[in-house]
């Protein structure tokens, strides 16, 4: 009788999830006032003075696995080329904290993927005109 | 418990056991959706919405 | 060959009639064919005008080696013909129906067997040509501009023309090429170039340079099948950007080598680099697949601080680049092929590294560095570095030796021991890979018993004493998390703190955060309030703070519980602690008895004390001891007993901590007056 043992584990397991998605579902929010997210959005949205003309220039675009990527660099001085690719790594490093922060702060640190494809879709929706997207693969202004 | 019952019983706990492991994946995506918009604004500085506009303006001179 | 060609001409002008010694008007040549070594002519026409001294020549279909043409015409604006030659002055040249963009002259001296070609390219430059006698051809640019030699090309290789544009070549050119046939089969051509105001760009922009001056003198000899060169690169001016790295004028490349078959060897090139004491390489490559050779890179003596940030930063941290510093000399030798790193040997000599703290997080710094390391593609190997010291933070770490093998992606690190003041931080069987997310690990960590006076010395906080120990055999390290599962022990205030469920989040980044939880046994009081001055209190407490999150070594989060540890001893409770106790609440937070009554005595006795935190987005929701809130909403802090008895009532549950801390701040520094209801 241990298959049926087994299975009643598993049913148990089952209501909990459940439980703990019915708990969140009622929610309806989810925890993103940590300290460490403040701290993400405080350092993404100083960076984001220095992004910002990068995205209206065409030189970086908002990619399709929620990281921002150099498209096209030609419109940046060459000087300042490095800093550019720069900032894009801190961004895609701050972002990449960020995701797994949200995912940790709310117990389910097996969401980043999907806090990371949520965040990829709407930083792609909510891109100002001019901006560059990246869209089944291909670069798209909007 | 004749062979056939059981395998019946099995069957139907493992169609339960399969069907808890997706509520168990379960993930607000309304939820998170909000939660990306609170923070886009956030980064982005969009709350205002009028506030936005001209950031890219002046930014496109520093570029070239 | 030479005197083939000029006894058809003359047979030509025979044919046409014409009497050597009478001026020609106007004459019509037809030849069928020309036949030289690697040059076939089939069909050539040739009309002249004496009159109007204009001419006209059309080759049907021309051979040059492999390549073939059709319909080549030249029309002289100004042409002569005579026993001495034949001059075309503003020519204009088609080929297949197009325009050569370039307006020709020509002069063909047939006396000293001289052909001289002089071209203006429609935008803007001159080439000129010289075939003399043996022939030698020399050509002189004057100017080129890039638009106008693609154009030139286009005409010639469509194709390597399309190639070419896709890097957006500008600039001009100027400089000589000189062929010599050279006796037997040994020819030579020299090169001496200057390119100004020249660049180039990729569509993408990860390839580009601009205003770039570079001198280049080729030298190149042929002995039996191969070209035997030497080559020389002076870049004077200008700047690149080669992904991710910026580059600036000043390097120099000498090479040389062969060229055997379409096969390019650089046996040997040196590269004067700023910051670099010599850069050699070696390389061999399929002209065909430049980017599949093979490529071996020397480098000694290089000023790392020079070459950090410039070379290493953005290429191995871009994210971090401008937080590092880089001190010391380095050399190192590398091997690519394919286009991969095969194998990298570095040497260090007093080398060092520095991080920057991020936001104010912790600076980390090593050095300096001695010792080597070896990689290669798919196979062991090992690196041993002696660190002779370092910095986290305001803790000096002592010298400590790096044993470690390196395979692929990977690093294994045997028995490592950093000392830390008295004790030491050891590291055990550690070992790194790096997977696509990021570098994942595990290993055991150990620190050996650092007393804790001088861990607080260092660390600029009040003494204590006592010793710090850990042993932590879970270490693990995934992306953006550092788990530490075992035991961090503190032995202090005649009791202990232990702390388990060490995890440091986003260690690297400026959310970097440490969780743990928290458990404390017996703390002496008495040594508690000594230490930090908050008046005097005796007896012991138990503590467990759960859920602790630490960011940049604050306290952000956590569910606190104080209480008296179980036992018998004495437990007072002085009149200024009393007062403290009352000055953190904060105005009406905590009542006393009547401050009158305070006055009277020095100490006071208690039961039981108790208090409990729990501390989220900058409040710290307050509670006394457990079960005994009282009807008034009050809860008490601390319970008297004996004589004379005091309670201590907490009022005000929500406290903003960031006051809070301030408020205990100053206590410790001794000036505030209590509130008291």
């Amino acid at each position: 009788m241990s298959l049926l043992s087994t299975t009643r584990r598993r049913l148990g397991a089952c209501l909990l999830g459940l439980v703990m998605a019915a708990a969140v579902h009622a929610q309806g929010n989810l925890e993103i006032d940590t300290p460490a997210i403040a701290a993400l959005k405080q350092s993404m949205q100083k960076r984001h003075a220095q992004l910002a003309p990068l995205y209206a220039a065409g030189a970086v675009g908002l990619a399709a696995d929620g990281t921002v990527a150099l498209r096209d660099a030609g419109s940046v001085p060459l000087a300042q080329r490095t800093q550019a690719n720069a900032a894009i790594a801190a961004e895609n490093a701050d972002r990449a904290a960020l995701y797994r922060e949200i995912a940790r702060a709310n117990d389910h640190p097996e969401w980043e993927a999907d806090v990371r494809r949520t965040f990829a879709q709407r930083w792609i929706d909510r891109a100002q005109p001019g901006w560059w997207v990246q869209q089944g693969g291909k670069w798209v202004q909007k | 418990m004749p062979d056939a019952s059981r395998w019946l019983l099995a069957a139907v706990l493992a169609m339960s056991a399969s069907a808890c492991v997706t509520i168990n994946i379960y993930f607000p995506a309304a939820a998170a959706e909000k939660a990306a918009d609170r923070i886009i604004d956030e980064v982005w500085q969009l709350r205002e919405g009028a506030a936005a506009a001209p950031a890219p303006g002046p930014a496109q001179g520093e570029s070239k | 060959m030479r005197a083939r060609l000029s006894a058809c001409c003359v047979l030509a002008l025979l044919v046409g009639g014409v009497s050597p010694a009478q001026a020609v008007d106007r004459l019509s040549v037809a030849v069928a064919d020309v036949v030289s070594a690697g040059l076939v002519l089939r069909d050539i026409r040739a009309e002249f005008d004496a009159a109007r001294g204009t001419a006209a020549i059309s080759v049907a279909r021309a051979r040059f080696g492999e390549r073939v043409e059709r319909d080549l015409r030249l029309r002289c604006g100004r042409a002569a013909l005579d026993f001495q030659g034949f001059t075309c002055h503003r020519a204009a040249a088609q080929v297949g129906g197009k325009r050569i963009p370039a307006v020709f002259d020509l002069e063909l001296d047939r006396r000293h067997g001289h052909v001289r070609m002089a071209a203006v390219l429609d935008g803007g430059g001159r080439l000129e040509l010289d075939a003399g006698e043996g022939g030698r051809v020399r050509a002189r640019l004057a100017e080129l501009k890039a638009e106008g030699l693609q154009a030139l090309l286009a005409a010639w290789s469509p194709s390597l023309v399309r190639r070419v544009q896709d890097l957006q070549p500008a600039g001009r050119v100027s400089g000589e090429l000189d062929w010599q046939p050279g006796a037997g089969a040994s020819p030579r051509l020299e090169v001496q170039l200057r390119l100004s105001e020249a660049g180039f760009g990729t569509a993408d922009g990860l390839r580009a340079a601009e205003k770039l001056a570079v001198d280049l003198s080729l030298d190149a000899r042929r002995s039996g099948a191969a070209w035997h060169w030497q080559l020389a690169l002076d870049w004077q001016a200008g700047a690149a950007y080669l992904h991710p790295l910026f580059l600036e004028a000043g390097p120099r490349l000498s090479a040389h080598g062969r060229l055997d078959d379409r096969q390019l060897h650089i046996e040997r090139a040196e590269l004067e680099l700023e910051g670099v004491r010599r850069v050699s390489a070696s390389a061999s490559a399929d002209l065909d697949a430049l980017d599949q050779g093979r490529l071996a890179l020397e480098v000694q003596g290089a000023d790392l601080a020079v070459v950090g940030p410039r070379w290493i930063a953005p290429l191995v941290a871009p994210a971090s680049a401008e937080r590092w510093a880089f001190a010391g000399h380095a050399s190192g030798a590398l091997q690519l092929a394919q286009g991969r790193l095969q194998a990298a040997e570095v040497a260090f000599d007093a080398a060092g590294f520095s991080l920057a703290a991020a936001a104010d997080g912790t600076a980390l710094a090593l050095g300096p560095i001695g010792g080597a390391l070896s990689w290669r593609a798919g196979q062991r190997s090992g690196a041993r570095l002696q660190v002779a010291g370092g910095h986290w933070g305001k803790l000096a770490l002592g010298g400590f030796e790096v044993d470690a093998e390196l395979m692929g992606e990977g690093v294994t690190v045997a028995r490592t021991r950093v000392p830390v003041l008295d004790g030491a931080l050891v590291l055990d069987d550690l070992s790194l890979w790096r997977g696509a997310a990021g570098w994942a690990g595990r290993g055991s960590v150990v620190i050996e018993p650092v007393s804790m006076p001088a861990l607080t010395a260092a660390l600029e906080l009040p003494q204590m004493s006592g010793v710090l120990s850990a042993s932590l055999p879970g270490l693990r390290v995934s992306p953006g998390e550092i788990a530490l599962d075992g035991a961090l022990v503190i032995s202090v205030f005649d009791g202990y703190l232990h702390a388990t469920g060490l995890r440091l989040r986003e260690p690297f980044g400026v959310a970097a955060h440490l969780n743990a939880d928290v458990e404390a046994r017996h703390i002496d009081l008495a040594q508690l309030t000594e230490t930090f001055s908050f008046g005097s209190m005796s007896g012991f407490v138990d503590a467990d703070v759960r859920g602790l999150e630490l960011a940049r070594w604050r306290p952000v989060a956590f569910a606190a519980r104080i209480a008296s540890s179980p036992g018998e001893y004495r437990r007072r409770i002085s009149q200024r602690a009393v007062e403290n106790i009352g000055a953190l609440g904060g105005a009406g937070a905590i009542a006393a008895i009547q401050r009158s009554l305070l006055r009277l005595f020095d100490t006071f006795g208690y039961s039981e004390l108790g208090l409990q935190c729990r501390l989220a987005r900058g409040v710290c929701l307050m509670d006394g001891i457990e079960g005994a809130t009282r009807a008034d909403g009050g809860f008490v802090i601390v319970r008297g007993g004996g004589v004379p008895a005091l309670d201590v009532i907490g009022y005000n549950r929500r406290v903003d901590w960031d006051e809070l801390v301030d408020r205990l701040q100053r206590v410790i520094a001794g000036n505030v007056s209590p509130e008291l209801r």
